[in-house]
């Protein structure tokens, strides 16, 4: 599992990402509840990529399975912040593009045992687009806390500063193959080491959550 | 991927370059928010505690109106409760009337009745039906007189319970001429019990065709009381000071207008001048001296007034006299 230090530092880090959103689960609001699910799953389906390449000797699939999958939870969490009949339309409309695009995309282009790195690219493109409209709903709110102490801050500037890169590794990536040269091994890295840090920041912004809802319900008490 | 071209050092540092430049936005954006949103917070937070404030203040406000009202309501009630006192003398007055009459007529029956018995002990032949029947006539008459004063005295200690009641009363036809006879005449004999030096004429024109009007007796009673109050007052002070060939008069008219009355109440006192006139109607504002006005009887019928969708004018002339005019209209 650990054949090098990313591998080690991206395990690391996403297992104790998931023991802690499990530990924080109980007391976090409905959106980082959804948060926390998605990291269980991802690491879920990290051990299934890694059996399904140690039986098949390739685990793309899994990919192309859990990507539409993995944005379900986003479009689920961002309907929670946005809770908007206009952005409940949009987030779905989507959803429905990104799962369209995966079929049509593994029947035409990028089949099951390749990386469906064209889907990873639109999946990005949205989640940066809704990160941005996210930070743009929360400068028109009304919060009264320290931004810096909300775990929607956190969440979200992860999502932006990821997937962002996200877009430029993937297209690089993509550039690369198109052009039929190697993609070297280092951009594999930067995504173990980016990957890592996005699950470290989702637990951390699951607590950050979790502390302020106990908090808030002691005071109330 | 094993026939793929290894990469050249260009593509890496374009891809680098590239994604210090994505790093540097990303920071650049976030730093950027991250400042907006502490300005606008601290806007928020500044527009929240004024709020805070307002609401405060707000809370604070309405405490103070309901005590204002409170006191307002206890002060019209003092005001109606020193009117019933500078009544009394002049209820007196009025009640000794019917209850002397009550008491006359009570003891002239009292003889009547024993002239009775005398007549009825007498012989049949000294016996005389019409003496008896004249006796019974004068008793029955008398009866009737000592009910009518009777009657009298229960109206005017009714009038008198209206007065002193704390609930607003109830609009009713008024004949505004037996009001503010009634009125003009306790407030002249009230002031006249209290003070015995006190002398003033008053005279009166009621036009007889205003008929009864739709108004609230004891309040439009109360508004002429203080205006008659006030008039005496003024003339009986005007003729401490002036010479003997002064005759104090408050006159009181009514007169019937197109779709009003008008009730004009007017003295020939020192009037009132120019640069107080403008103030008379103002709570608390008096010209008596301390201890004997409270500064509200006018304010209190200018709004009693206003209540009966009318108006409450006054004209005056330092020296010569003042007179006030009240036109309530014919509903």
């Amino acid at each position: 599992m650990f054949r090098d230090f990313y591998h080690a530092f991206y395990y690391s880090l996403l297992i104790a990402a998931t023991v802690l959103c499990i530990l924080f689960f109980k007391n976090a609001q409905r959106p980082f509840r959804l948060l926390a699910v998605l990291v269980v799953l991802t690491l879920l389906s990290e051990l299934t990529a890694k059996y399904v390449a140690y039986i098949l000797h390739n685990n793309n699939m899994v990919y192309h399975f859990f990507t539409p999958v993995e944005f379900l939870f986003y479009v689920l969490i961002y309907q929670q912040f946005f809770s908007s009949k206009k952005w409940n339309y949009i987030l779905w409309l989507c959803f429905a593009i990104l799962v369209f695009s995966e079929i049509f995309n593994t029947i035409f282009f990028q089949p099951l045992n390749v990386d469906n790195t064209n889907i990873l690219i639109l999946e990005s493109i949205f989640l940066v687009a809704f990160s941005l409209s996210l930070f743009i709903k929360i400068s028109e709110s009304e919060y009264h806390q320290h931004l810096l102490k909300e775990g929607i801050f956190w969440f979200n500037s992860a999502v932006l500063f990821y997937y962002a890169f996200n877009i430029l590794i993937w297209g690089f990536h993509s550039i690369q193959v198109y052009n039929l040269k190697n993609p070297p091994m280092f951009i594999y890295n930067f995504i173990l080491v980016f990957s890592g840090l996005l699950y470290a920041i989702y637990a951390f912004a699951t607590g950050l959550n979790s502390i302020a809802v106990k908090k808030r319900r002691l005071n109330h008490e | 991927m094993n026939n793929l071209l290894q990469i050249n050092s260009t593509d890496v540092t374009v891809f680098v370059f590239a994604g210090i430049i994505v790093l540097a936005l990303l920071f650049g954006f976030i730093m950027y928010f991250l400042f907006s949103y502490r300005h606008k917070q601290k806007d928020f937070q500044l527009l929240h505690d004024q709020k805070q404030q307002i609401d405060v203040q707000k809370i604070e406000l309405e405490k103070t109106l309901r005590e204002l009202k409170s006191t307002q309501a206890q002060l019209i009630q003092q005001e109606k409760m020193a009117n019933l006192g500078e009544l009394t003398a002049g209820v007196a007055h009025e009640i000794q009337n019917p209850l002397n009459f009550v008491n006359n007529f009570s003891e002239v029956s009292n003889e009547l009745i024993e002239e009775l018995k005398t007549e009825r002990q007498k012989t049949e032949s000294e016996r005389s039906a019409g003496t008896e029947n004249d006796i019974i006539n004068d008793i029955e008459q008398n009866l009737q007189k000592i009910n009518y004063h009777g009657k009298r005295a229960e109206s005017i200690v009714k009038g008198m319970l209206q007065h002193s009641r704390a609930n607003a009363g109830v609009k009713e036809p008024t004949d505004i001429n037996k009001l503010a006879d009634e009125y003009l005449r306790l407030s002249f004999h009230g002031l006249r019990a209290k003070d015995k030096s006190f002398n003033a004429d008053f005279k009166t024109d009621f036009d007889e065709s205003i008929g009864k009007i739709n108004v609230i007796p004891q309040d439009i009673g109360r508004v002429l009381l203080n205006l008659f109050n006030n008039a005496f007052y003024t003339v009986n002070e005007k003729r401490k000071s002036a010479s003997d060939s002064y005759l104090p008069t408050v006159l009181v008219q009514t007169k019937k207008l197109n779709s009003a009355i008008e009730i004009i109440v007017r003295d020939n006192g020192d009037g009132i001048p120019k640069k107080i006139i403008e103030k008379i109607f103002q709570p608390f504002f008096t010209t008596k001296p301390t201890g004997q006005g409270t500064g509200l009887g006018l304010s209190l019928s200018y709004d009693i007034i206003k209540a009966h969708s009318g108006e409450i004018k006054v004209e005056s002339k330092e020296g010569e006299g003042t007179t006030f005019i009240i036109q309530l209209p014919i509903l």
